[in-house]
């Protein structure tokens, strides 16, 4: 491996983990505004970043759940996806990369990221659908705003995956050649 | 698999050990067990000559093609 790869990769461990713990803030702060929120309503004027979701509370305590639970799905699973990037990252190993290991990674994380575009799609739907929706939806779009690009990454994703698999099964065809 | 690898056989008949087989080869002992124990999923000329030369035999005394 050339000091130039290894130089990237200890690059890249270091800014998945800096996305990692960016997103575990937020995904927690997401999760403690809600059981804030659960006890005490006044709360939701001023949830995670100055996000006001009281008129939306207001109007439809089902529609607020509603809405919330996507937020928060999704915040955590962008979580998970780079706990799980990470794990590939510090256990890759360039000079044989060839194993069932990373090749069930890269397809755990082209999973989660068509999970993530979906999911993120369908919150952006149920917004736009909500009735009266004289809601302030733009601060919501910070959530999803992206869901395209997720589920075209998912497809690039999947298509390495595909291809990582048939190179893990000529890798173990190579090792049993003797 | 049908092709069945004789090898176990061909060195009973020379009276040669695995490691005896393994130096003259020069293949490592687990490689050789792969090829004995018929995990192996291809073999090498260079690796099959080795073998033919070291047991004084031929490829077919080796290899064998039982059909399923």
């Amino acid at each position: 491996m050339s000091k130039k790869n290894n130089l990237l990769f200890k690059g890249l461990i270091i800014i998945a983990w800096i996305i990692f713990i960016g997103l575990c803030i937020e995904a927690g702060g997401l999760i403690v505004n809600f059981i804030f929120s659960l006890y005490n309503p006044e709360f939701i004027q001023n949830l995670y970043q100055k996000l006001d979701l009281s008129e939306l509370y207001n109007r439809s305590n089902w529609d607020f759940f509603r809405i919330y639970s996507f937020i928060l799905i999704i915040s955590m699973m962008k979580a998970y996806l780079f706990y799980i990037v990470i794990r590939l990252l510090s256990k890759l190993n360039l000079e044989k990369p060839f194993n069932s290991f990373v090749s069930k990674q890269i397809t755990r994380i082209s999973y989660y990221t068509f999970s993530i575009g979906l999911l993120s799609f369908l919150a952006r739907q149920t917004v736009k659908s909500l009735p009266n929706s004289g809601y302030e939806i733009d601060q919501l779009n910070q959530f999803w705003a992206d869901s395209q690009a997720y589920i075209l990454m998912a497809a690039v994703i999947y298509v390495i995956a595909t291809i990582f698999a048939k190179g893990v099964e000529l890798q173990n065809e190579n090792d049993l050649t003797v | 698999m049908p092709i069945i690898v004789n090898l176990d056989v061909m060195m009973a008949k020379r009276k040669m050990s695995l490691n005896e087989l393994s130096e003259k080869v020069e293949l490592t002992l687990s490689n050789l067990s792969i090829l004995k124990t018929g995990k192996a999923k291809a073999i090498r000329f260079s690796t099959l000559e080795a073998v033919c030369k070291a047991l004084d035999c031929q490829p077919g005394d080796i290899l064998e093609y039982v059909p399923e």
